[in-house]
């Protein structure tokens, strides 16, 4: 399974997704709330602090081009309370498969939907209330 | 196993995966975030007099954390402000707007009161009482010494407030606004002539119960008239935090983060 997973994990997903929370999200005004992309990356950087969390990571596609995505979440205190994250829960280095609504305009950015580490933590952010 | 078969077999782990995301990876359920007093607690006996504790805000359906659904008409003045608010929330949001909270600006009051997933600590002292907000880690000051408003304060961005009990209401006078912050996060404008009245009652033991009402004929054409609002009396253990937000930061998040998704920015991939 873990196999499987990995050797799909630079499949993009399109998910359609029906929940009406996904209406009116605040600072995700920026992202498609109709699709999912999968990715995954190596983390360069793990920003733990306000307004907004967030995670770049590094993409290898299947000519070993490399890019630098982005992944913002929620502010530190509501990840603490959702999920137990802590400013330890990522660092530089780590490998990690990402889910994210992205931008609207194509650029390598998107809103956590979910997020697997290499050790098998999950958080799953995909049906989380309106911001 | 046929390589055509494993392939098959894996498109269809894919697929289950994909529509199915609580089976393929499932976990705890999140803790509770805003924790409250059980609801058993209610008729435990409490002094009508006392507002102390820290307090969860609960949503008013419908109004998308403003005074309420429906603002009166605005004036001239007002709408002009309305309309070069750019939000980057609710149904007017659009990528890169000018919400002054997206350059930690001050929320400014009332509207730091409308995110419910901060809460506010009410510290009752005897010639005063400190709103102590959660979000954005900061206060203001409600003079309960018996003096007056001031005549022409210098704006605030929290005003200017003295309060009183009248019967077991406890009413809170305001003037002074800084007329640079939003009223909420639709971009609803006021002047520096706006004038709040808040009436604060402990309704249970668990609950304390505020309506408004928001005075500012240089914005709107007649007072604003509030939902009444529901406060819930936090867990014990709940303890306040620090979310402060730091421009620098902000900055940062911006140029890697906002405008690049928003489009101000090109990344090539």
């Amino acid at each position: 399974m873990k196999q499987t997973l990995l050797k799909w994990s630079t499949v993009v997903g399109l998910l359609a997704l029906t929940s009406q929370a996904f209406a009116h999200h605040g600072s995700r005004v920026s992202y498609d709330l109709t699709k999912t992309v999968t990715l995954k990356g190596i983390v360069k950087e793990f920003v733990y602090v306000n307004p907004h969390v967030y995670i770049t990571f590094e993409v290898k596609n299947d000519q070993g081009l490399v890019t630098e995505w982005a992944a913002e979440t929620d502010p530190p205190i509501m990840m603490a309370a959702r999920y137990g994250w802590s400013r330890k829960y990522l660092k530089p280095g780590d490998e990690v498969t990402v889910t994210v609504w992205p931008s609207k305009v194509g650029a390598p950015r998107g809103f956590l939907a979910k997020l697997i580490t290499s050790d098998g933590r999950v958080t799953d952010h995909s049906e989380q209330p309106q911001q | 196993m046929t390589g055509k078969l494993r392939n098959r077999l894996t498109t269809a782990t894919v697929a289950a995966v994909l529509l199915f995301p609580s089976v393929a990876f499932p976990q705890t359920p999140p803790a509770a975030l805003n924790a409250e007093v059980p609801d058993s607690q209610k008729d435990q006996p409490f002094d009508p007099h006392s507002l102390a504790g820290i307090w969860w805000g609960h949503p008013v359906r419908g109004t998308r954390n403003s005074l309420s659904a429906t603002p009166p008409s605005m004036t001239a003045w007002a709408q002009q402000r309305y309309d070069a608010a750019k939000p980057g929330l609710g149904p007017r949001g659009r990528p890169l707007g000018n919400d002054p909270m997206m350059i930690c600006d001050p929320m400014g009051f009332p509207r730091i009161l409308f995110w419910n997933n901060y809460p506010y600590e009410m510290i009752q002292l005897p010639d005063r009482m400190i709103m102590f907000f959660d979000w954005f880690y900061t206060y203001r000051t409600i003079w309960t010494d018996g003096r007056q408003l001031p005549a022409d304060p210098d704006p605030r961005w929290y005003g200017y407030s003295v309060g009183k009990w009248d019967g077991d209401v406890f009413v809170v006078e305001s003037n002074g606004f800084d007329d640079r912050s939003w009223l909420d996060a639709d971009g609803h404008p006021h002047s520096d002539e706006m004038r709040l009245e808040e009436r604060y009652r402990r309704a249970d033991h668990n609950t304390i119960e505020l309506s408004m009402t928001l005075t500012d004929p240089q914005a709107y054409t007649k007072p604003w008239v509030s939902e009444k609002f529901t406060f819930k009396l936090a867990d014990k253990k709940t303890e306040m935090r620090e979310d402060v937000c730091v421009p620098s930061v902000e900055a940062k998040y911006k140029e890697t983060i906002r405008e690049p998704a928003g489009g101000a920015t090109v990344i090539k991939k």
